[in-house]
């Protein structure tokens, strides 16, 4: 049981958020009294940020499609299948052949990561996100 | 955001929200701030009751407007001759900061020459607001000490979005509203992390804190970081991308935490794309529209159960902490690309995402002080912030501009890509609505927001209502030149005669297949805010 | 207020900690503690070592979500098909808990909601954890900036309802009893505590008049109940607040005695799933919207009507209490300035 300060991932105000957690669920979100931005309120969407983190449409496994059809795999065959068409590609045809989309709701650490495996890994500046959507 | 870029030299929010609340002027144009951005409409409340004027432009009456103390209901599209109009009333009434424009900015005399030729009644008549009232607008802002202005999507997806940034920095450069605490050009971002995704080098033409990849100092510095060599060519633009169609420019692609099939506009052409791949590898903690086209889609831990930094709307890098493990089997993005890297013989070895910023505060001079040891120990810090002894930027451009002095880039008017005509008589405009966020993978899985708005309504005018017989919660048949959608009709004073308007959240109306493909010649925006449809009652159900 | 004469005792404050330790061997603790990003909330303390426990700040929440948490699965549920359903309700917590620094606002609201939820139909959730929770209240010597407990008739000291109750005297607390539990409390673990005199109950009398004195607002809540009543009330009143309620729910969620609540079946597969009970807030146009579309509250203008008639004039009418209890907390939170006491002066302002 406890109560864990993070951000909000709703929009870009950024409010601090509590999440709460209790038995491994996070079961409630209040807002940070003296967060500059929350100044302790949240909008509709943050009062009920914890409702989707424990929906039951959650995947928890990798998918791959076989014979058309999106099945569950063992991570180590959803890696080795993505490593291989990627390099695939980018030996067949160049780095440049491949596109990545980053993300406006992952962390800076990951969209930083992502995008130094675009350009260092797959040689390509090919990297984008819906900045402008 | 490359329009704030021209002009000041930085496409960021000048201000820090709360300075909002301590503005005497706010002007709000092409943002729907309550349902978009609660946090700051409430700034802006804040001020109103303090005694602060509020004008806000929008074609549609929304809450805000009706708390503004001048509403400019313009047509759709027309901000940039509303804006010369003001620069020009500006001008004509000796308004102008005729020091801060001699002191900080250049090429003045063309932004003037310009206006001069300007006529003010016919602009009046383009933009469809009467000009005494566009003059009280214009003296208002003039006239302020501390003047904000915050604009949203409703100013950049249009086919003339960077010009009318533009125009409205001009507008705060000409009358000094700008470099100073409590005054500025706030652009409020529409994500949660898009001003960190930007800053991170999620852009086809910048590696991390806006270094150009066809700068070859940047490029060196970062394959001597990296240890490999690097492209010096722009990449594509999103766009680029997902509208290559069959045989589109890239044949694989990977995409982290997006749902483009829902999110681009034309959405035949996106899903002509995707589908036509040789290989699409998708990360989302749900199977969204776009993951299920995809060869392999990998799960990815939510934003409870990882940790790292968001950085929001008025730069503030702050952190994520995990509250609980990944659920099932999911895994953090930064651990499936790490896996995926070594796979590919780049090793990447963090231990922890406090390592991974480190990399970045060496390699991003913005991001130079952002350590997240000095993050959890405060409300986060504002960027620029340069090494560990600084104390991070509440507002930019304090006494100069990150550029050196501002530049005045004068812009005129264009008509949109579509207007109305006699097939498609109705004109379109596309956003969000409160309850809902984006292609509502998230928000929609909640219950209760789900209740309060859990499917796309467009929003018509009664009147309109009335000519095709339609009422409240009837179904219609929405058409464009590109698509066909159904949808249920909301009868409201907020949109005009001839105006209709719905939002982008839900999977069953998709309105990206009316969309156009028109876009901003410069930053690639998309024109969602103005295309013609038809309509038609529907009574089959 | 009358302070009815009981054995009333002292505690040294150096003693709190050790007394909340020996406590700690029986009960779950949960008290105001301030955390390290500067907040204070209501939270279990995990380590009386490593926590700083906060009686001078009103906590950010009140008591609401221990006894009523924001999402709560009630039972799950499974179901083969012609053959069986099965119910399984969910585990909940049996031990007991012991809340500390409950002040008078938030013991008022834990009272209005044992009438909600346990006058006439008895919730058997709410019931357990009532009936495992020990309350030590505290006295209220400084309201905060927005409270308004005197005009609710709920503070700044209250005298029932608490278990134990703390009034600060400075060097020491003053321990007052009013149930059995607190009681033996008292008595078990009497080496804490030592009988006060007179004189220390004149210091509480003292304390309680200069807190009445150090209200920075003043907010006329019967003024207000009695318009509301007699229809003074004018309809502009409503229409003002509602173009001001950005209907975030905030102003329910942080209420101590807000507890509409909503329940839905969460579907886990196509054979198991389950019930759950979440927060809801009256302003929400889909907390009254019925099938088929239809909306008695058909405006948000009628939504904001709605929520302060039910606090300041149907409770007072059903159960003889309005169900404000002046903490203030939704006032300075409030996106658009259509809280309680904005409209209480409003409301003030009719039929004067």
């Amino acid at each position: 049981m406890k109560d864990v300060l993070t951000t909000c991932v709703y929009c870009g105000c950024g409010c601090g958020v509590y999440l709460h957690e209790e038995n491994g669920r996070v079961i409630s979100s209040a807002p940070s009294k003296k967060h500059p931005v929350s100044r302790n309120n949240l909008c509709v969407k943050g009062w009920h940020l914890h409702d989707f983190i424990h929906h039951p449409d959650r995947l928890t496994q990798p998918l791959m499609r076989k014979n058309g059809k999106l099945v569950p795999v063992d991570w180590d065959e959803a890696f080795a299948f993505t490593a291989s068409e990627l390099a695939r590609i980018r030996q067949e045809r160049s780095g440049d052949a491949v596109g990545f989309l980053a993300s406006a709701k992952c962390t800076n650490e990951e969209n930083y990561l992502f995008q130094k495996f675009a350009r260092a890994v797959l040689g390509t500046n090919n990297i984008d996100h819906c900045a402008r959507l | 955001m490359a329009g704030l870029a021209t002009t000041f030299g930085s496409g960021a929010m000048t201000n820090s929200i709360n300075e909002i609340e301590n503005a005497q002027v706010i002007l709000v144009t092409g943002s729907n701030t309550t349902e978009a951005h609660p946090q700051v409409a409430r700034r802006i409340f804040d001020a109103v009751d303090r005694g602060a004027k509020l004008i806000v432009i929008d074609p549609r009456k929304t809450l805000l407007a009706k708390r503004a103390h001048i509403h400019l209901a313009i047509r759709p599209g027309t901000d940039i001759p509303l804006l010369n109009t003001m620069m020009r009333i500006i001008l004509d009434e000796n308004l102008a900061d005729d020091l801060f424009v001699e002191m900080r900015t250049e090429n003045f005399h063309e932004l003037r020459d310009m206006l001069f030729r300007l006529d003010c009644q016919e602009m009046a008549e383009i933009i469809g607001v009467p000009l005494e009232k566009i003059r009280a607008a214009a003296q208002i802002y003039g006239r302020a000490q501390k003047a904000v202005v915050c604009y949203c999507l409703g100013i950049t997806q249009h086919i003339c979005g960077t010009d009318t940034v533009q125009s409205i920095a001009n507008l705060a450069m000409l009358s000094g509203n700008v470099e100073k605490e409590d005054t500025g050009v706030d652009p409020l971002r529409g994500q949660n992390n898009v001003q960190g995704a930007c800053d991170m080098g999620g852009l086809p033409n910048v590696y991390p804190s806006y270094q150009r990849v066809d700068v070859d100092d940047f490029r060196l510095k970062f394959e001597k970081a990296w240890g490999v060599s690097l492209s010096g060519n722009p990449g594509l633009t999103v766009l680029e991308m997902t509208h290559g169609g069959k045989d589109g420019p890239v044949r694989a692609m990977f995409i982290m935490g997006e749902n483009p099939l829902l999110s681009d506009p034309v959405q035949e052409k996106v899903r002509e794309t995707l589908t036509n791949l040789e290989f699409l590898a998708v990360t989302d903690i749900f199977l969204t529209d776009t993951a299920e086209l995809a060869d392999v889609v990998f799960p990815a831990a939510s934003f409870a159960e990882k940790t790292g930094t968001f950085t929001n709307s008025e730069r503030r890098v702050q952190m994520v902490r995990r509250v609980i493990r990944p659920l099932g089997q999911s895994k953090t993005d930064a651990d499936i690309i790490m896996e995926l890297s070594r796979r590919l013989e780049y090793p990447m070895h963090y231990q922890s995402s406090a390592e991974v910023m480190e990399e970045i505060a060496m390699l991003a001079p913005v991001y130079g002080g952002m350590y997240h040891d000095r993050l959890e120990g405060s409300w986060g810090l504002q960027w620029p912030c340069w090494d560990r002894e600084h104390d991070g930027t509440p507002f930019l451009h304090k006494y100069y501009f990150t550029r050196g002095r501002g530049r005045f880039v004068p812009a005129s008017y264009q008509a949109p890509a579509e207007l109305p005509d006699g097939d498609y008589p109705y004109l379109l405009s596309t956003g969000r609505v409160y309850h809902q966020y984006h292609t509502g993978t998230m928000s929609r899985k909640s219950t209760l927001l789900s209740r309060e708005a859990g499917e796309a309504l467009l929003q018509i005018n009664p009147l309109d209502a009335g000519r095709l017989s339609v009422r409240n919660g009837d179904f219609l048949k929405m058409r464009s030149r590109r698509g066909e959608i159904k949808l249920r009709a909301e009868l409201t004073d907020q949109v005009r005669e001839g105006e209709v308007y719905t939002t982008f959240h839900f999977s069953e109306a998709p309105i990206n297949l009316l969309t156009i493909a028109a876009q901003d010649g410069k930053s690639k925006c998309p024109e969602y805010k103005i295309c013609a449809v038809s309509l038609e009652k529907r009574t089959e159900g | 207020m009358v302070l009815i004469m009981t054995n009333k005792y002292i505690l040294k404050k150096d003693h709190l900690v050790p007394l909340l330790r020996q406590l700690g061997k029986e009960y779950q603790l949960v008290a105001p503690l301030e955390n390290k990003h500067g907040d204070t909330l209501f939270t279990h303390i995990d380590n009386l070592d490593n926590c700083r426990v906060d009686l001078e700040n009103q906590p950010q929440n009140s008591l609401k979500q221990f006894f009523f948490p924001q999402q709560e699965v009630l039972f799950r549920y499974r179901n083969q098909p012609g053959v069986s359903y099965e119910f399984e309700p969910a585990k909940s917590r049996e031990d007991a808990v012991l809340y500390l620094g409950v002040r008078p606002c938030d013991l008022s609201a834990i009272l209005y909601m044992d009438v909600v939820f346990l006058k006439d139909f008895k919730d058997p959730y709410y019931q357990k954890r009532r009936n495992n929770s020990v309350l030590v209240g505290l006295n209220c010597n400084t309201p905060f900036d927005n409270c308004f407990c005197n005009g609710t008739k709920s503070g700044p000291f209250i005298d029932y309802g608490f278990d134990l109750q703390l009034t600060d005297l400075g060097k020491y607390f003053l321990v007052e009893s009013d149930r059995s539990r607190g009681e033996d409390i008292l008595e078990k673990l009497h080496q804490f505590f030592e009988l006060a005199t007179e004189d220390d109950v004149k210091d509480q009398y003292q304390a309680y008049l200069e807190s009445r004195g150090r209200f920075k607002r003043q907010v006329h809540v019967d003024l207000a109940m009695k318009n509301l009543a007699e229809g003074y009330v004018a309809d502009g009143v409503w229409t003002e607040l509602s173009e001001r309620c950005q209907d975030c729910g905030g102003c329910a969620y942080i209420c101590p005695t807000c507890v509409c609540f909503s329940i839905y079946d969460q579907q886990q597969s196509a054979t198991e799933g389950e019930r759950i009970r979440c927060w809801d807030a009256c302003t929400f146009s889909g907390f009254t919207r019925m099938a088929g579309g239809h909306n008695p509250v058909d405006s948000s203008i009628r939504a904001i009507e709605q929520r302060f008639r039910h606090k300041l004039q149907f409770d007072v009418k059903k159960h003889g209490r309005p169900s404000c209890v002046g903490c203030g907390r939704c006032v300075e939170m409030c996106f658009g300035g259509t809280d309680i006491i904005r409209f209480i002066n409003m409301a003030c302002c009719e039929g004067m």
